[in-house]
């Protein structure tokens, strides 16, 4: 396809009227990438606290799924592309305008730095490992431990620009009324985060770290509530397209994904549970924890898919 | 508070929440013009989830077809939001009860394994005589006698009739 000599603004093969072009993969992607920037900001909290000890599961043991989340998740996005071979040209230029090119550097940055991060304690959690047939990884570690602390100032910013850059990729777009909303990028930041602190609920060794993991759910859900208010707003107070556009999930085809199963089970109720479990009552803590990361999941796929069925009007 | 232990078999009087059952029947008419149901629920997501795969088949095949009509969208039946809402009240109820833990409750003489295969006969048995009876328990028969629909009696009649005839012959699945 040679997009140079198009002339008509019309019948553009993959660009329009076709506007259908990001499937499954990538919301996969995007909440695979926001799940792994939450644990990793999360774990590198804790070790600048220096509370590893006091808080194993979000220090070392929730960072193990990481380097695999991060290694399906570029999968996804390299299954996805049209052509798959030309991706390393994202490496060939820095565009500050483009989130895409900031996600694809700080990938770049973290998903090595993640397998380090992981790769400083993987003794402490799997005593029976032994390098002695390779005594190089005996350097490499020592050299991890060392930088730890570097390690977990660096990843601060990375993660946070990792977990913010999954919703500014998308309200980046103009031509998609329904992702040009400036709430997109926090609210999928703190989406990724609540999913994160979920997570390390599943992986918490003492009931201490499960509860602290617990009250900061609570306050991301909280803050998850508003962004989704403030963003609905939003399109209300936004250009007739995007009136329209919020229809498909006000009273229109997503309502039941976006209101029933998001934010009614995805939220509200993993909400409801978790502070119940902090008054001392007795709820397994993997219901809210599965809901809150299958809602996540499900909020990407919905809004990847609602971006793409809103368009412009003409 | 603390968590009681005591607690873990305390249910409500069947009674006092049969009436409540009516209660909510009553104002679920005055909210919402209609009964409740619960298999509706279940057939919106079929019917979606068929037509998420074979759009046409699910468009022309008599059984899912009517559920399109209008350009209406199967899974935004309010059906669903009733059941979502069920679903979470039940979760929020036995949380403050301390019911809310997994087990599978069955009669000693036989497994846990035994227990679910038949739960899942029973259940698909179910929906077939669901969709049969053009609704379940709460939509044709509670739903429909309320409004002193004949056919909501016969399928009352017949939902514990069958029920009261069959548990004889499967008894020993609980005794």
């Amino acid at each position: 396809m040679k997009e140079e000599i198009f002339i008509s603004g019309r019948n553009i093969p993959h660009i329009d009227p076709h506007l259908a072009i990001w499937e499954f993969p990538i919301s996969l992607y995007l909440f695979l990438g926001g799940l792994s920037a939450g644990i990793l900001l999360f774990s590198a909290i804790t070790h600048l606290l220096n509370k590893d000890e006091e808080l194993k599961g979000a220090s070392k043991w929730a960072p193990l799924i990481v380097p695999f989340a991060l290694a399906i998740g570029l999968l996804a996005l390299i299954i996805d592309l049209g052509n798959p071979f030309y991706s390393w040209k994202l490496y060939t230029t820095i565009r500050l305008e483009s989130p895409m090119s900031w996600g694809a550097w700080v990938l770049l940055i973290v998903t090595p730095l993640s397998i380090l991060w992981v790769f400083s304690d993987l003794r402490k959690l799997f005593p029976k490992l032994n390098y002695s047939k390779l005594p190089f990884l005996f350097k490499v570690e020592d050299f991890c431990v060392k930088n730890k602390r570097y390690m977990a100032l660096a990843l601060i910013p990375l993660t946070i620009i990792l977990g913010i850059y999954t919703g500014i990729l998308l309200s980046a777009f103009n031509a998609r009324p329904l992702w040009n909303n400036a709430i997109l990028g926090p609210l999928f930041l703190v989406s990724g985060l609540s999913t994160a602190a979920a997570t390390i609920i599943l992986f918490a060794k003492s009931a201490h770290e499960r509860h602290l993991f617990s009250k900061i759910d609570i306050l991301l859900i909280v803050i998850e509530l508003g962004l989704i208010i403030h963003l609905i707003m939003g399109y209300y107070a936004g250009n007739e397209m995007q009136v329209e556009a919020v229809k498909i999930l006000v009273g229109g085809d997503l309502t039941t994904l976006f209101f029933g199963f998001f934010v009614a089970l995805g939220l509200l109720l993993p909400l409801v549970l978790e502070v119940f479990e902090l008054m001392g009552f007795k709820v397994p803590v993997v219901v809210p924890a599965i809901l809150i990361i299958v809602s996540g999941l499900i909020f990407r796929v919905l809004i990847v898919e609602a971006g793409q069925i809103t368009r412009i009007l003409y | 508070m603390n968590i009681k232990s005591d607690k873990q078999h305390s249910y409500w009087n069947p009674y006092l929440g049969g009436f409540l059952l009516g209660l909510i029947l009553i104002m679920t008419f005055f909210f919402t013009g209609r009964g409740l149901g619960a298999s509706g629920a279940a057939k919106a997501i079929v019917t979606q989830s068929v037509h998420a795969i074979a759009p046409t088949h699910a468009e022309n095949n008599a059984f899912y077809a009517d559920q399109f009509l209008g350009g209406k969208v199967p899974i935004s039946n309010w059906l669903v939001f009733e059941v979502i809402g069920a679903l979470a009240g039940a979760f929020i109820s036995g949380s403050l009860s301390g019911r809310v833990f997994f087990r599978v409750q069955h009669s000693p003489k036989i497994t846990a394994r035994k227990r679910l295969w038949f739960a899942l006969l029973g259940g698909a048995l179910f929906g077939f005589g669901a969709q049969f009876a053009k609704g379940c328990t709460s939509g044709a028969a509670l739903s429909g006698m309320t409004v002193l629909s004949l056919g909501g009696y016969i399928a009352m009649l017949s939902i514990f009739g069958g029920a009261f005839l069959f548990a004889y012959f499967f008894r020993k699945l609980w005794l």
